[in-house]
């Protein structure tokens, strides 16, 4: 019987083949469900028979994992994302084990159909879409969505099944329902197996990063709908929605994502009010309001593109199933460069794809003269609307230039001839091809990009000064949300030996990354809470400052499972599917002598963004908070930290590779087993 | 997948015969026969058969989020159990819909005159004194045919059948909800309207106008009057 909160079973789905199966779901609960689950499949089913070389994320035997967690559907708050899993197309230059999520309704609906998961392998000889109704799945023909939008394809999917969904109560599956099947999608940007497409669900849910649209694109998978009638079982159905009341009575929301005047805010299923969608704008219908709405931004904040513009341009995004964070203009992070700031006066901080077409243009690497020629981009209409609407098909259809826009922007630079001089000036982008994303100066974040896959894209640290608080207090506040009590970990002292002895370079620093990592992959990427909300150190609507981390976590998750887990407990879990990631990424060619930052963050002007930017910082006898914009790395003190960093995970500090002993202390023998086979285990302490 | 669509004796579907949640009829009240349009069953009551609930339930359809949590929390403290199916509250949602046709919220009207309950041949689905009148099915009693249901005069109907159960259940106002750790019914707490983030839930005392939907799907800017 399946621990409460678990439906039991995961759906696997062979294309090639035609073959429906399932997996029990009880023999990966110790890797918590979602992406840790789904990084345990991807073990077994992809690496450990051996056989392919795990560089081709297009290559059929990707398995692509959309995952629940526990909590999805049982009306706990901030806890119903959909994880995505597999071999990520985006990633650069290897395309490594991935993961993205989503919100919206998926999660729980699949779970109310009674799947944990969905995993996918093989390749479909033509167009298709897998259709869930509780117990009974079929492989759908899919030849006529192909080519359609993510909005058209879902409406088509609702109205060939000719039912009258939330008008009449349907008797579908095992039950009766008034509810629309939840579905993802991708659209002609997955389809054509561009790097840089979403799979989107509803009008604005969408997983961007890791390029899962064009894995999606490549197995000929158009979408995958679900209709559940059942129920979610809780160990204690009472302790479930009493603790919600609890959290949100001791730490009320605050008002988020405001938005423009006169906004109706809609939200994920199960949320307490995020509200990071809407409903009633004239364009953006159910777009999220954070990336997608600012994707168009062509302008200097002194003069804004025109909202309805921006909101009509977040409509083409996720239509063509376009990954906004990566495609964007100058984005959500086109902040103004202050006048007096060091270096890189015409970059903005957050240099997407849209932002380096125009640069390559007007430096003259690309249109007119060069070998590139930018049809059918009309470049002399950048700042106008319609610019959008031909920059975003031309990607998603690979027409003209958008052939090689669609490879996304790392390689876009690389076939350009750019690299790896652009990486010092004008691409800010992590080791492994993505946007960076403010993730300096708190070197958390950028630590994080590199021993992960992606831009980990975690918003939980507020580290800027609290009013009536000392910093010394406030250290102690956030120390304490750990649960491990070192105030040392947000010490960002970054010049002279304090760096080295307890700031970004020290062996705090690591363990503080190594703790943010596996609460992560645990409590955010597989139990799914949201990043907006979790993890929450400091609080400031809470009367001594505490956030609801380390409380909240585990009532929710024992309430619901009713397994008694600690904090603790939950962060083992996290270690042990951190470490299968690890065995992985290794297992594809990840070695120390790979990660290693781009170029600009070892240089002025690597911490440029608009806010955030005055953190802890201790100078030997005091704390207090300090504008550490002008902070970067240097690289001796970022391979101390390496050292620190595989000391403190049990990894060879040599080569990275995990040691023997750590994956048998987490129950991993056979991943050591073939990491010594493959000659990738790392060596005894 | 195939659907199936409940039609009446005449051969009208609910949808047909009524559109927008309820816009013509209110409890069994002959409005439907003077559009022209066949009455939803047999044997209307006469108004005061039965004493008035002392609560009902309004929403703001409007300023909902969508986010079903009323929905999820219904059937948790109801059953035991999160499910949208059996949650006595819906909450239909179709994000291409244009605002505000995109989100329809059914709750149950606390009809006045109650076909629901005059039709249960067990007495299962009753008017409870014990819990200020409000309308609630009796589960020990209930007997699963559905009459209820066939009763219900409004699209969709507001009784819910738990084919898990075998049983039909309707919103108690929570009532009946072992599973609540506070005192529900029309003068305790309804989990649905505690769990809103958006105020698009209310219980009020007076009975709403029961000439269309807009007793019920009411502005609730405003904040509650308590009464």
């Amino acid at each position: 019987m399946a621990t409460p909160g678990f439906a039991g079973r995961i759906l696997l789905v062979n294309l090639t083949k035609k073959e429906i199966g399932e997996l029990d779901s009880a023999r990966y609960e110790p890797f918590g469900g979602g992406h840790g689950t789904a990084a345990a499949i991807f073990w077994e089913l992809c690496v450990a028979p051996g056989g392919w070389d795990l560089q081709d994320a297009f290559d059929p035997r990707n398995a692509v994992a959309l995952m629940t967690g526990p909590l999805a559907g049982t009306g706990l708050s901030y806890a119903g994302r959909t994880s995505v899993s597999g071999m990520s197309p985006q990633s650069w230059p290897v395309n490594w084990f991935c993961h993205s999520n989503f919100g919206g309704s998926f999660a729980p609906m699949l779970k109310l159909a009674g799947w944990d998961g969905v995993v996918v392998v093989g390749r479909a000889d033509a167009p298709v879409y897998i259709n869930i109704v509780d117990d009974r799945v079929t492989l759908e023909d899919a030849r006529e969505l192909w080519g359609l939008t993510t909005w058209k394809a879902q409406e088509e999917i609702w109205r060939r099944t000719s039912v009258h969904y939330g008008r009449e109560w349907q008797e579908l599956g095992q039950g009766q329902t008034l509810q629309r099947p939840a579905i993802v999608t991708i659209g002609p940007a997955g389809e054509n197996m561009t790097r840089v497409a979403a799979l989107v669900h509803g009008g604005g849910s969408g997983a961007g990063q890791g390029g899962f649209g064009g894995v999606f694109g490549s197995k000929n998978l158009k979408a995958v709908a679900v209709l559940g009638t059942g129920t979610v079982k809780v160990a204690d159905p009472k302790a479930v929605r009493d603790s919600r009341e609890w959290w949100e009575t001791r730490w009320p929301v605050s008002a988020e994502f405001p938005g423009p005047a006169g906004i109706v805010h809609s939200s994920c299923m199960g949320c307490r009010g995020r509200n990071c969608h809407n409903r009633n704008t004239a364009y953006g219908r159910d777009s999220d309001n954070c990336a997608e709405a600012g994707w168009y931004a062509v302008a200097p904040p002194a003069k804004p593109t025109p909202q309805d513009v921006q909101l009509r341009s977040a409509d083409i995004v996720q239509q063509l199933g376009l990954n906004a964070m990566e495609t964007c203009f100058m984005g959500p992070m086109a902040f103004p460069v202050p006048p007096d700031f060091p270096v890189q006066p015409s970059v903005p901080a957050y240099t997407a794809l849209g932002w380096y077409l125009k640069k390559m243009y007007d430096l003259g690497v690309i249109g007119p003269g060069t070998k590139f020629d930018t049809s059918p981009l009309p470049m002399q209409d950048y700042e106008r609307g319609e610019f959008a609407d031909i920059y975003g098909l031309a990607i998603a259809n690979r027409i003209g230039i958008g052939d090689l826009l669609a490879e996304g922007t790392v390689r876009f630079a690389e076939k350009l001839g750019r690299l790896p001089e652009d990486f010092d000036t004008l691409l800010r982008l992590t080791a492994w091809g993505y946007q960076d994303h403010w993730s300096m100066p708190a070197v958390e974040w950028c630590y994080g990009n590199l021993m992960d896959a992606r831009d980990i894209n975690n918003h939980d640290m507020s580290l800027g000064p609290k009013p009536g608080l000392e910093c010394a207090d406030f250290v102690k506040i956030l120390a304490a949300g750990t649960a491990r009590n070192d105030p040392f970990w947000f010490d960002y002292s970054w010049q002279g030996e304090r760096a080295y002895q307890t700031g970004i370079y020290s062996e705090a620093k690591a363990r503080f990354v190594a703790w943010r990592q596996h609460y992560a992959t645990y409590y955010k990427e597989s139990a799914l809470f949201c990043d907006w909300a979790f993890s929450n150190l400091y609080n400031r609507n809470s009367p001594d400052g505490r956030g609801y981390t380390p409380e909240a976590e585990p009532r929710f998750l024992n309430a619901v499972t009713g397994r008694n887990h600690t904090f603790e407990d939950g962060l083992e879990i996290g270690r042990r599917a951190w470490n299968m990631k690890r065995a992985i990424f290794v297992m594809q060619g990840r070695h120390r002598k790979m990660e290693k930052f781009a170029g600009y963050t070892y240089r002025p002007g690597a911490s440029y963004c608009g806010f955030a930017l005055e953190l802890p910082v201790f100078d030997g006898s005091r704390w207090d908070w300090v504008n550490c914009r002008e902070l970067y790395l240097e690289d001796r003190g970022v391979e101390q930290w390496k050292t620190h960093f595989y000391n403190t995970e049990g990894w060879d500090p040599a080569t990275g590779y995990p040691q023997r002993r750590t994956l048998e202390e987490l129950e991993l023998k056979p991943v050591a087993d073939t990491l010594q086979s493959a000659g990738r285990l790392g060596s005894p302490p | 997948m195939a659907g199936k669509t409940k039609t009446d004796k005449t051969g009208v579907s609910r949808r047909e015969f009524m559109t927008g949640g309820g816009a013509a009829l209110a409890g069994g009240a002959l409005a439907g026969g003077a559009l022209g349009i066949p009455l939803p069953a047999e044997g209307a009551q006469k108004p005061g058969a039965y004493p008035l609930s002392t609560g009902y339930l309004v929403y703001d359809s409007r300023r909902c989020s969508g986010c079903q949590s009323c929905m999820l929390t219904c059937s948790l403290v109801h059953d035991g159990e999160a499910g949208a199916s059996s949650s006595r509250i819906q909450i239909a949602r179709n994000v291409f819909d244009p605002y505000p046709q995109d989100i329809q919220i059914f709750v149950c009207r606390q009809c006045p005159e109650p076909l629901c309950v005059k039709n249960c041949p067990t007495g299962a689905c009753h008017v409870s004194a014990e819990n200020g009148q409000v309308r609630m099915i009796a589960a020990d009693r209930c007997i699963g045919c559905k009459t209820c249901i066939d009763s219900c005069p409004f699209v969709p109907h507001r009784t819910v059948f738990r084919v898990s159960a075998g049983k039909a259940t309707k919103c108690d106002l929570c009532a009946d909800t072992p599973y609540f750790s506070k005192k529900g019914g029309p003068a305790g707490s309804q989990a649905c309207v505690e769990v809103c983030p958006s105020g698009a839930l209310r219980l009020v005392r007076e009975l709403p106008p029961q000439k269309d939907n807009a007793g019920y799907d009411r502005d609730l800017t405003a904040p509650a009057v308590k009464s």
